[in-house]
């Protein structure tokens, strides 16, 4: 009778519990909106996924470890990536099969492998994290905020937000009156410029930098080759150079070799020494991970304070 | 005729002293005086753009005509017979091994690879009994593809994929007073070519035909894969690949004044120069101020031809 008894208050004090907890697992359903609709994730996801080095960069920022990164292209600027993570296809190309053995929480794809999401969504809830080219800082924020609500990290979130828009000010109030800026890239011996539309592009719309290219003909500004004939009648007073060789290391300094030339020597930019060279990774690799844009920033920063 | 065909070339390299972002034109010339921007942009900019074009457009197509001599095949070019690709191979290893290397030293790696790559070449025609005519530039395509393949993983593995691409990618567009020079060499070894021309046209009649005219059959070839290779390496180097520039322009000439050296070789010149100066021109003008490097211009004209001289081939074999 006794132990009838305490066998089914046990059951009860199970039951209650249960009851109790139910309706708090069906709060945490959280449906997230993203560029290529809407994914539902329930609770907050333990093993997380990403085929982007932006958004792994957001996640570290947010303290979230990553079970899941791209085999290759990892930027220097993370330092050692997660030694038990595991890789799971390039940029472009998903190793699916890995994904869906992995059995996984949740899988960020972005940019590169926004094309991922399709197939993704039918093995685990995906969520894409991409960012328009024209407006970096706001999506970058966006992003922040979502991965917030995901993981239960809104005050984290919130708090990283407020330090890149410090961040962002400080720049901008350091571009006042500091003229024009051109970005561009090196690779091999070419160059090419990016304009206010390109990945670079929060140099021009949110550090306030006027765009040396608003004396040319518009052409969408995605890394166009150009001469160095261009660069002098462009005449730019500031040089924001993105070095796609320096990755390597091998390579240290091609792009200061490559732009000290006669023509390149007579603008504004090299005359006064207005030259900044970016995190090629960071600008080119991640384009829009928290720690690189905040690292590119403090690049900015200190080349117009220096 | 051929003084015609050099006055057309002339005529593009003075068009491609004017073609340019800066204002270079005989008024701006005239009124700054010798210290003014206009003089200055045409010495450090558009001579060297212009003469790196001649040079580069000249001996690439000579190399190709050398390569047809060897090999006695119409379709092979230093793109289609892997000595493009071994010379990639060669600068790659070398910029990785050795990155503080001057640039002569890694372009002579690059001529030593591209010489091993062509001789892997013959070496493998040579165990093809069957020469059909569209079998050897396949072979050579085959051969490049595989060696290409190398090169890609050696600089996917040094995360240089992208400026691998980059410095394949022909493209005058980063020619400068002091960065074209090397060129220079490239038409030297071309001219080698033309004194020793009589001679490579009989050994372009075959092995023993040549050995039978008392020619030593053996040192003419190795001196025409040392000319292909050093030209292949020279003009990768400093200006990137050029695609179809060595075949199309032999052809073409061969079609007008036949198969004898001694007279293709300065038509070839002239039109290896012409053809890369009208497509160059054509590359900075298209979406001015921006440029289209010359190696996609030289593609899309460049297939078209090639098409069409494969087609022509064709139809007289089946008529």
């Amino acid at each position: 009778m006794t132990s009838l008894f305490r066998t089914s208050s046990l059951a009860a004090v199970l039951i209650a519990g249960t009851m109790a907890l139910a309706p708090a697992a069906f709060a945490q359903d959280k449906v997230i909106t993203h560029p290529q609709g809407e994914t539902t994730i329930s609770g907050v996801p333990a093993k997380v996924l990403t085929q982007d080095w932006a958004v792994y960069d957001d996640l570290v920022a947010l303290g979230v470890p990553v079970a899941g990164v791209p085999s290759s292209n990892a930027p220097t600027y993370l330092g050692a990536i997660a030694a038990d993570a595991e890789q799971i296809g390039s940029l472009f190309e998903p190793d699916f099969e890995a994904i869906a053995a992995s059995e996984s929480d949740v899988y960020f794809v972005a940019a590169r492998s926004a094309s991922a999401f399709e197939t993704a969504k039918d093995i685990l809830p995906t969520v894409d994290l991409s960012v328009n080219n024209g407006s970096i800082i706001d999506g970058l924020k966006a992003n922040m905020v979502t991965l917030g609500t995901i993981f239960g990290l809104e005050d984290k979130a919130a708090e990283l937000n407020a330090a890149l828009d410090a961040k962002v000010a400080e720049v901008k109030a350091a571009a006042e009156g500091k003229g024009n800026a051109l970005v561009i890239v090196t690779n091999a011996s070419k160059l090419g410029v990016y304009g206010p539309d390109s990945r670079v592009s929060w140099v021009y719309n949110e550090a306030g930098m006027a765009s040396a290219l608003d004396s040319v003909k518009d052409g969408d500004h995605g890394g166009d080759a150009v001469s160095f004939e261009f660069l002098l009648e462009v005449n730019p007073d500031w040089v924001f150079v993105v070095d796609r060789d320096a990755g390597t290391g091998e390579n240290a300094g091609a792009a200061a070799a490559l732009l000290d030339n006669e023509l390149f020597n007579q603008t504004t930019a090299a005359k006064e020494g207005q030259i900044v060279y970016l995190d090629s990774q960071a600008s080119y690799i991640s384009m829009h991970g928290y720690q690189g844009v905040m690292l590119l920033l403090d690049q900015v920063l200190a080349g117009l304070n220096g | 005729m051929l003084i015609l065909a050099s006055l057309i070339t002339l005529a593009m390299a003075v068009v491609s002293l004017f073609v340019g972002v800066s204002d270079v034109s005989l008024a701006s010339l005239f009124a700054g005086g010798m210290d003014s921007r206009a003089v200055e942009v045409l010495f450090i900019s558009r001579i060297p753009r212009t003469m790196a074009l001649m040079l580069a457009g000249g001996s690439m197509a000579i190399a190709g005509l050398v390569m047809q001599m060897i090999v006695r095949n119409r379709f092979v070019e230093p793109s289609t017979t892997g000595t493009m690709e071994s010379a990639g191979l060669g600068f790659l290893l070398v910029t990785l091994f050795a990155p503080g290397w001057p640039l002569i030293a890694k372009m002579a790696v690059s001529a030593l690879f591209a010489l091993g790559g062509t001789a892997l070449f013959l070496r493998i025609l040579r165990a093809v009994p069957l020469r059909d005519v569209l079998l050897v530039p396949l072979i050579g395509i085959m051969l490049a593809g595989v060696i290409g393949a190398v090169t890609y993983f050696v600089a996917y593995r040094a995360n240089l994929v992208a400026s691998l691409l980059a410095w394949e990618m022909g493209d005058f567009s980063g020619v400068l007073r002091g960065r074209y020079e090397l060129l220079w060499i490239g038409l030297v070894s071309a001219m080698l070519a033309y004194i020793v021309a009589d001679r490579m046209t009989l050994a372009g009649m075959g092995k023993d035909f040549a050995t039978n005219l008392g020619i030593n059959h053996r040192a003419v070839v190795s001196l025409g894969l040392s000319i292909v290779a050093v030209v292949s390496a020279v003009v990768l180097v400093t200006v990137g690949m050029i695609p179809f520039l060595g075949l199309i322009v032999p052809n073409v000439v061969s079609l007008m004044v036949g198969d004898n050296m001694r007279r293709s070789v300065p038509w070839v010149a002239v039109g290896g120069a012409g053809i890369v100066l009208a497509c160059d021109i054509t590359g900075r003008l298209i979406r001015f101020p921006y440029e289209i490097p010359i190696s996609v211009v030289m593609g899309v004209v460049g297939s078209v031809v090639f098409l069409y001289l494969l087609l022509r081939t064709q139809k007289r074999v089946a008529a």
